[in-house]
């Protein structure tokens, strides 16, 4: 197929997309010229996701118009732009777990589909796959298969229409180093098949890696681009994403914010930690050889050893899925243990329940900010003072009003920006509710801090007033467990890194951090 | 030997076919809990369809008619109007009880029973013995066979388990959940049409209150031990009605030496002991919401 180079791929004009009061996107235009790697960048809240719907016919915009190949496409519909070929591959993969492969590409197929059996599905879909290089049986589940995998299966379910314009939605978000390798082989591969590529990332050695132009959003509206990448220095792209009114405090902080760092300045020889000094306090944490029953959320932990000292930051590597949730519960006392122990300073708490270790000073900045972290449909107040209430006994006398009065005070400390305490948990942005559950969570008995993907979702002034908060904890004492999958915010915080593989510890490292070591580690690919 | 397969066909098809409207339901994402009163429209409407014009294609007519109609206002408060989806099918549930009895009373001027002189069309002399089993019988295994092609073998099939169990995956793909669910809860509304036809008009010719006496929601514990399957649950719903058939023998057999009471209860602790076989099984079901989609979203 011959395409003239001077009509677009896919050019949107003036689109606009409010949620309720939220303006997501505002007077967007781009223009994508085909056939080559277009990078959109921008922090969270910035409105790439929601840009990628729009395209895709998931979203329809308040107002605005999108073309494909110069024709205009009628939006807010998935089939007509999957009749267009606009195919999106979601961040969050949009396949049914118990899907098999082949069940997955055929359900999203438009050519007739007739009566078949798994048999002729796997036939049918056989030389698809082959062709996009997954070698993984199709008559497999999509739920047992390893991350990289599920991820090229829906690359491969976004290609069954032949798609001429593919946008992938922040892909490398949930793999290891290797496994964005493997991706970026396969789009450059894409690419050179006639595919014109549209990269939603966040991270900009990334962009570099592997795109011909960049743009960048902001805020939902376009600040720069498409730029050819060549002409483009990081620094400068840094810049452009972060805009100039968010202040973040510390230099360094903003090359791991923006994933500017260069892999080479990682590449400096670190050995994985093998014998920890003597120290003289005992550790604040110390899980030894846990082993979890097996259950619905992930590979069960298998002979875990973690320790943590005071004062320190360990950071906790991993692909999602191996075992970092169930690792959190262990630690709150909600896995079901079969072997091992936990202690707090060398005190005994494995068969103690998650009050007595809150009294001991455990706090929690849980996976789920919406869900675990806050309830949403309370209040300001009812959430802070949750924490403190469920210490209690249960006919305790409390005093609304005087809880109302320190709530203000303490979420004042915090910045966290709000109209009334009696206002809704759910009405915060983001970064605000975090800031919420950091003053609830990090209080001043507090003295074990376990830290889940804090960062994540939110933009980059937020993300470094959470690394900031870390850090002050540390330094009074505390210890803190900061279980991430974005390496660039593990390297720049963490004292030490501690790497999860299916369940195990499979490796510590100190800084400074060898970007192939560990993305070896969390693949398994060293042992 | 005939006579027991004939009493256990006779309760297990009813069962069946309303168990396989909550399957399509299930696998949408919808429990619903509305088969009872499902159940119970289309048994009375069949019945009173028959006594107005004296013909049983309109009387079944005019329960699927209500059925579907009543099926689409599950959805309607569902998908539109966003209710909760487990007090929508209940009260579904005590609009049929209530509903199908208000109509009897509007009917008959009071309370009885209603019975009619003609029921559904049975097989015929041609099977013998099997003679006195209804059409709704023999149509019931090319019924479940059917459906099983059709949610197992076919890309509509696909789309409706999709719906249920990723709905911004089905979305993502073009198809629309709220219209395959509105597609599912119709056909289920046929679907307990007839379970309700083969129960007042199978062997029976009569409408009583609350005739179904829990069937609907011994449909929907089929469901959840047949774990959305159309076969698994359509052999849950014949597990529920062997135990009642072999309690009615124990009856028989020993006649008041055994409490009645407990007898009659013995569908009903099979269908406790299915669900809690099922919850071993496959650890406790997921509490529904259909807001999935906005998590993804």
């Amino acid at each position: 197929m011959t395409r003239q180079s001077s009509v677009p791929a896919l050019s949107c004009s003036a689109v606009t997309v409010r949620y309720g009061p939220v303006t997501a996107i505002a007077g967007l235009s781009i223009e994508f010229a085909p056939d080559l790697i277009h990078a959109v960048v921008g922090q969270n809240g910035a409105g790439k996701t929601t840009f990628a719907r729009v395209a895709a016919g998931l979203v329809r915009p308040e107002h605005g118009q999108i073309t494909v190949n110069g024709r205009p496409l009628p939006t807010g519909s998935v089939p007509k732009a999957r009749a267009a070929g606009v195919e999106l591959v979601h961040q969050s993969f949009a396949l049914p777990p118990s899907f098999t492969i082949a069940e997955a590409m055929e359900f999203g197929s438009t050519r007739p589909g007739g009566i078949f059996s798994a048999r002729s599905l796997a036939r049918r879909w056989k030389s698809h796959l082959r062709d996009l290089d997954i070698s993984a049986d199709p008559n497999s589940r999509i739920r047992d298969l390893p991350i990289e995998i599920q991820q090229g299966v829906e690359i491969a379910r976004a290609l069954v229409t032949e798609s001429k314009l593919l946008i992938l939605d922040e892909p490398t978000a949930v793999l290891s180093p290797s496994g964005i390798e493997l991706l970026f082989d396969r789009i450059r591969r894409l690419k050179s098949m006639g595919v014109t590529v549209v990269l939603i990332l966040h991270k900009i050695r990334e962009v570099l890696a592997v795109a011909d132009t960049v743009t960048v959003l902001r805020g939902g509206k376009h600040v720069a681009g498409p730029l050819p990448c060549t002409e483009l220095e990081s620094a400068s792209l840094a810049r452009l994403i972060i805009g100039d009114g968010t202040t973040v405090r510390e230099g360094g902080d903003i090359k791991a914010l923006t994933g500017a760092g260069a892999p080479e300045s990682f590449e400096r020889t670190a050995v994985p930690v093998t014998e920890t000094p003597a120290r003289t306090t005992a550790p604040l944490l110390e899980i030894r050889t846990v082993s979890t029953a097996p259950d619905s959320e992930g590979p069960p932990l298998s002979q875990i050893d973690v320790s943590l000292q005071p004062g320190e930051i360990l950071g906790v590597a991993g692909v999602e899925g191996n075992g970092q949730r169930t690792l959190v519960r262990a630690i709150a006392g909600h896995a079901d243990l079969i072997s091992g122990t936990i202690l707090f300073s060398g005190a005994d708490v494995t068969r103690e329940n998650l009050t007595e270790r809150r009294r001991q000073g455990l706090r929690i900045i849980p996976f789920e900010r919406n869900t675990e972290g806050l309830s949403l449909t309370s209040s300001l107040w009812e959430n802070w003072s949750s924490g403190a209430l469920l210490q209690g006994s249960l006919l305790r006398y409390v005093r609304p009003a005087q809880m109302r009065a320190s709530c203000d005070t303490t979420l004042s400390r915090w910045d966290v920006l709000y109209h009334d305490c009696r206002q809704s948990a759910g009405s915060l942005s983001g970064g605000n509710a975090q800031k919420l559950i950091l003053a609830r969570e990090i209080d001043d008995e507090a003295r074990l801090i376990v830290a889940a993907q804090p960062g994540r979702g939110l933009d980059v002034g937020a993300t470094a007033f959470v690394w900031d908060a870390l850090r002050s904890a540390r330094d009074r004492g505390c210890g803190v467990l900061l279980i991430s999958s974005d390496l660039d915010e593990l390297f720049d915080i963490s004292d030490r890194v501690l790497v999860m593989l299916s369940g195990r510890s499979v490796g510590e490292y100190s800084a400074p951090y060898d970007l192939q070591a560990i993305g070896a580690a969390m693949t398994g690919a060293n042992q | 030997m005939d006579e027991m397969i004939i009493a256990i066909l006779r309760s297990s098809t009813p069962l069946i076919y309303v168990t396989l409207a909550g399957v399509l339901a299930q696998r949408t994402g919808i429990w619903n809990l509305g088969l009872e009163g499902l159940m119970i429209i289309g048994a009375c409407a069949t019945v009173l369809g028959i006594a107005i014009t004296g013909s049983f294609l309109q009387g079944f007519l005019l329960a699927v008619g209500l059925c579907v109609a009543a099926s689409v206002l599950l959805w309607f408060v569902i998908e539109r109007l966003k209710a909760n989806q487990i007090i929508a099918g209940l009260g579904l549930t005590g609009l049929g009880l209530g509903g199908t009895a208000f109509a009897v009373e509007a009917y008959m001027g009071s309370q009885v029973a209603v019975t009619v002189s003609s029921g559904a069309p049975k097989a015929g002399p041609v099977l013998g013995a099997f003679g006195v089993l209804s059409i709704f019988v023999l149509l019931m295994p090319v019924v479940v066979l059917g459906l099983w092609v059709l949610l197992k073998c076919t890309r509509f099939g696909l789309q409706l388990a999709a719906c249920g169990e990723h709905a911004f995956a089905a979305r993502s793909v073009g198809a629309d959940p709220s219209r395959i669910r509105l597609i599912a809860l119709a056909a289920g509304g046929v679907l307990c049409a007839a379970g309700g036809a083969e129960l007042a008009t199978g062997s029976l010719q009569l409408f009583a209150q609350n005739m179904t006496a829990g069937r609907g929601f011994m449909a929907f514990a089929a469901v959840i031990f047949g774990a959305g399957h159309p076969v698994w649950a359509t052999f849950a719903a014949l597990f529920f009605a062997v135990a009642g058939v072999l309690g009615i023998r124990v009856q028989l057999t020993f006649g008041d030496n055994i409490p009645h009471g407990l007898l009659q209860t013995l569908p009903y602790l099979a269908t406790i002991l299915g669900v809690w076989i099922s919850g071993k099984l496959r650890g406790g079901a997921k509490a529904a919401t259909l807001t999935e989609e906005q998590s993804h979203v």
